[in-house]
């Protein structure tokens, strides 16, 4: 199904740009993810961004639009509007960095689509490079020296909290504790990710995974092991999106996009960490003029195994069952309901933030899934979340061509 | 400085190169109070509700006037870790330690450790007062693990 009209209003006697009430992906690029140092985030950027106007069959000087995603915090050189001169762009009539954390990608197609459809640009490139591992460092070590003296991380800091792992496994207590699941159900998640990212040769994790790998994994911070946690990979992705129907030859429409920011108070008688998100995905659907029912496939942002399971329930995609009952049946896996992050997600595949699950999503509404292709996929939900799950964007994708 | 006033100043867990910034004007009432041993969080003072520790303007009242005060040192186990990845240079510990997160009876939420040596984390729910460890020039709130309830 094809939904969206096409109005085209071109200037009479010159060229000029078309507008549409759609607006559609149109090239995908990827770099290799890797887990060494190499290449810096604008080296990966170039890469990308070249990898995808081929895929799209277009030059740089087919781009009037540029939005760029970063990440925040660790890195010392980020990737910001200047790549629109050092990335040999033209002259663009959009050019913004997205941040909003986690939930920046969906937010750069909610953008791209919106100047689209408003004739603001006609052919957009988003673009999100991150190479957080440097020489002589892990990841885990890089990210257990961020985050500064001051404020209240200061005093977390200060308290044996470092990095990112110990907060998600005190929210991974909470919501078992809340919902009265197993953390049984957290192997669940990180097996079926990576039964799913075997099928994948991008993914940086394809060694088979059991129950009994998983309970030898080793724990970090519990009940989180080191199965339960994305591995941070230097790359970059970078998708066109237009309005232009002259431009690609394989066409991935946006449906419909949703936000939901819920502002938690750390204070007693309320949770914090989660709760809140469930109308970002239903602005989308309702957009798109879709149930969840009519989803083929999920690619949601878990860079922790229990943001599957929170987001599965707080998204209300299990109809109606437990979040760790419903991956335990292996409805998130290749024969079940839901096929939910179908590239191994951030858990087994690579962890680049929201190009994650939106590049899986185009490579799945195209059909080039290979070993890891699921049958007929037509309409895709993609999620991002960002900080300790506080901004939740959707984004719901359809295959038009 | 020497080596007996370092032993008895060393905190059992991290490196002070981790000691927060205790001139940070945002947290200094907090780290002053704990100090002198006591435990200070912050309210709306126009109309008493509890804050969030870099909370400007009241989410009750809207005012822009936050006072801190002395608080009750107890409070109940909202989630608690044990942390088993020690970060070396960091942490100094050679094994696993607790992380917490307390709801005080204030109302406030604050993560903290535990102020003597342990490697296990009490459970949610339980009830916990509130003591300090000393790391760097700061002094920070932290479980009395001697006075750890049910």
């Amino acid at each position: 199904m094809v939904a969206g009209r096409q109005l085209p209003r071109r200037a009479q006697g010159r060229p000029g740009p078309v507008t549409t009430a759609y607006a559609d992906v149109v090239g995908l690029g990827m770099t290799a993810m890797s887990l060494r140092p190499g290449a810096t985030a604008l080296q990966l950027a170039c890469q990308a961004t070249a990898a995808a106007l081929t895929d799209a069959g277009i030059g740089y000087h087919d781009v009037d639009g540029l939005l760029v995603g970063s990440s925040q915090g660790i890195r010392p050189e980020r990737l910001g509007v200047s790549f629109a001169a050092s990335g040999g762009f033209g002259d663009l009539r959009l050019l913004e960095h997205v941040e909003i954390k986690g939930a920046t990608t969906v937010a750069m197609i909610q953008r791209a689509r919106h100047a689209i459809t408003t004739c603001e640009a006609s052919t957009v490139v988003c673009v999100f490079a991150d190479a957080p591992l440097v020489e002589g460092k892990g990841s885990g070590s890089t990210y257990a020296h961020s985050g500064g003296n001051t404020g209240v991380r200061g005093l977390e800091r200060a308290s044996g909290l470092l990095g990112s792992v110990p907060t998600y496994a005190l929210l991974a207590q909470r919501w078992l504790h809340v919902t009265g699941t197993s953390a049984d159900d957290l192997c669940a998640v990180a097996v079926t990710a990576r039964q799913w990212a075997m099928g994948n040769p991008a993914a940086v994790n394809h060694e088979p995974l059991d129950a009994d790998g998983y309970h030898a994994s080793p724990m970090i911070a519990d009940p989180l092991r080191r199965c339960d946690c994305a591995r941070p990979v230097n790359g970059a992705v970078a998708v066109v999106l237009t309005g232009e129907p002259s431009i690609g030859s394989s066409r991935v429409r946006v449906r419909g996009t949703g936000r939901d920011h819920p502002v938690r108070r750390r204070r007693a008688g309320a949770e914090s960490w989660f709760g809140g998100g469930r109308r970002a995905v239903d602005d989308a659907l309702e957009q798109a003029g879709l149930e969840r029912a009519d989803l083929d496939l999920a690619e949601l942002y878990d860079p922790f195994s229990i943001v599957t399971l929170a987001l599965l329930d707080e998204y209300a995609l299990t109809r109606g069952a437990p979040s760790g009952e419903f991956v335990r049946s292996g409805q998130t896996g290749p024969d079940g309901t839901l096929p939910t992050n179908t590239g191994g997600g951030q858990l087994s595949g690579f962890y680049l933030q929201g190009m994650t699950p939106l590049a899986e999503a185009v490579i799945q509404l195209r059909g080039s899934g290979g070993a890891r292709q699921v049958p007929d996929a037509t309409t895709a939900l993609v999620g991002g979340i960002g900080g300790r799950m506080d901004h939740h964007a959707a984004l719901v994708l359809e295959r038009a061509a | 400085m020497t080596a007996a006033v370092n032993a008895r100043t060393a905190d059992w867990l991290l490196d002070p190169v981790l000691s927060p910034d205790v001139h940070d004007e945002a947290m200094r009432p907090l780290y002053d109070a704990a100090g002198r041993g006591e435990l200070a969080m912050p309210f709306c003072a126009d109309c008493e509700l509890a804050l969030e520790l870099e909370q400007d303007v009241c989410d009750g009242c809207g005012a822009r006037n936050r006072r801190w005060r002395r608080v009750d040192r107890r409070g109940v186990v909202h989630a608690a870790t044990v942390m088993h990845r020690r970060e070396p240079g960091l942490v100094h510990a050679d094994y696993p330690y607790p992380i917490v997160d307390v709801e005080l009876n204030s109302g406030h939420r604050i993560v903290m450790t535990t102020a003597a040596p342990s490697h296990t984390a009490p459970p949610i729910g339980s009830e916990v007062l509130v003591g300090f460890r000393r790391l760097g020039e700061a002094a920070i709130p932290a479980i009395d693990t001697s006075e750890v309830g049910p």
